[in-house]
């Protein structure tokens, strides 16, 4: 064993290398992150979860959603535009002005140009931070995600597959009907959908008395037979509340945007 | 040379040592100026507020969206939490005995800033009546060392805050009146106060 310490060495070098890369340096770098300000406003984000949907993650876990389901929103780059707010004491002088010029998609240097040459012209304008990228245009977010956006997610649920759709903002989409409908019948909302009907997530029960207000409003083939209703179990209903707990809307300093309008949701 | 130095080099060449083939140092070189570029291109340099596609804390900085009268309450509030708020309250409602209201105040809702604006810079001692009641007490120049914008943000958040309604501040505003009232004395109560031209 005379090259026994050497190999030690080199063995001890190696994952030592590998250790300070994928654990020291990450750590150094978001271990300390934390709450933070939300841009232009002094509220805080992100806020703790709400208890239901703390335990509906521990949910999204165990059923493996994350095996189809990314949580991440990429975003490939950041665009200006250059919005007029108001045309001054010479609106045509403006006007002419902005009929030579190019106003969206710019970078912030032409952009500080173009807004510089009609604050001169009398206008008065303002730049929008405008994040552009593939998930960007499916509606899948606003921004690019960021470490801030998982600080109270333990284990955070990355996910890397997109069998389904990303689910970063899943909750500023649907509604709860939605969702629970979808869990039992996901083809019944999207015609489309590759994602298996989740039925152990509810219970088939007989009706006594008056009909559960959680019911499922099922119809058709899917109905249950007269007497029976399918309503949630607690898994389904706390799963429910954290997947309209994903919202990722706010501009932060390291992902900012400019809010145009508040966040409306899509209902079904 | 002597044949036994040619011989020992004989035998060093047909030992075979393992020599590092050329190519893989050209290899090894090329990934690292790959992996340079890469992390030159998204990691920002391990800035933990640095994501692609910015590549740098310029960047980041340079692509915040700037609201201007959002901007300016903000920094406003900052200001005034961190200067203002230990004697005027969280919300300007004061300290009995010790600093007078801002909230409601005459003073701070007057139509233009000039004593607003003045007390801040030059300080006040003395007799002063603010919404219905005396004030006797001292105040420090504590606006004095601030910028202009940073002043004229603090008097904006103040004169648009907890139901005032006074106009806004601009920082041009505060400069020109630092140069007017520049080497005047802390203020002597209501009478000097009204005194400033």
């Amino acid at each position: 064993m005379k090259t026994g310490f050497s190999v030690f060495i080199a063995v001890f070098v190696a994952m030592a290398f590998s250790w300070s890369g994928f654990v020291l340096g990450p750590v150094r770098q978001l271990g300390t992150e934390g709450q933070t300000n939300i841009l232009n406003s002094s509220d805080i984000y992100p806020n703790q979860r709400p208890g239901a949907a703390t335990l509906g993650l521990q949910v999204y876990r165990s059923y493996g959603c994350a095996q189809c389901h990314t949580m991440q929103v990429g975003q490939e780059g950041v665009v200006c535009d250059v919005v007029l707010t108001a045309a001054g004491n010479k609106p045509a002088a403006v006007s002419n002005l902005i009929a030579t010029l190019q106003l969206t998609g710019l970078t912030k240097e032409q952009a500080d140009a173009v807004s510089g040459q009609i604050t001169a012209a009398g206008g008065k304008t303002e730049t929008h931070i405008v994040p552009t990228g593939a998930d960007i245009s499916r509606g899948w977010g606003m921004r690019h995600s960021v470490a801030e956006d998982f600080l109270w997610d333990n284990p955070v649920q990355l996910g890397s597959v997109r069998v389904g759709p990303d689910l970063s903002n899943v909750g500023m989409r649907y509604d709860v009907n939605w969702e629970l409908m979808h869990l039992y019948s996901p083809v019944s909302e999207v015609k489309s959908s590759t994602m298996p009907p989740f039925h152990f997530l509810f219970i088939k029960e007989r009706i006594d008395g008056t009909p559960s207000p959680e019911a499922l409003p099922l119809q058709g083939d899917l109905a249950p037979p007269a007497g029976y209703e399918i309503v949630p179990t607690e898994d389904a209903k706390n799963l429910v509340a954290y997947l309209l707990s994903l919202r990722v809307n706010v501009p932060l300093y390291d992902a900012p945007f400019t809010t145009l309008a508040p966040a409306t949701e899509k209902k079904k | 040379m002597s044949n036994d130095s040619k011989d020992s080099m004989q035998s060093t060449t047909e030992s075979k040592t393992p020599t590092v083939p050329i190519w893989i140092f050209c290899l090894l070189l090329l990934l690292l100026y790959v992996c340079g570029t890469y992390f030159d291109r998204n990691s920002g340099w391990f800035d933990d507020q640095v994501y692609a596609p910015f590549q740098n804390s310029d960047e980041v900085a340079a692509y915040q969206p700037v609201s201007g009268a959002a901007a300016t309450k903000l920094e406003g509030q900052k200001v005034y939490s961190s200067i203002c708020a230990a004697c005027h309250g969280d919300s300007g409602q004061g300290k009995p005995g010790q600093a007078p209201p801002l909230a409601g105040s005459e003073w701070v809702n007057a139509a233009d800033f000039k004593e607003a604006g003045e007390v801040p810079q030059l300080g006040l001692n003395g007799e002063v009546h603010v919404a219905g009641q005396d004030w006797n007490s001292q105040m420090a120049p504590m606006g004095a060392a601030l910028s202009d914008s940073d002043l004229a943000a603090v008097l904006t958040y103040i004169r648009g805050s907890w139901g005032n309604k006074g106009a806004d501040v601009s920082a041009a505003d505060i400069k020109a009146m630092r140069t007017a009232i520049a080497g005047h004395p802390a203020i002597n109560g209501e009478t000097g106060l009204k005194a400033i031209k």
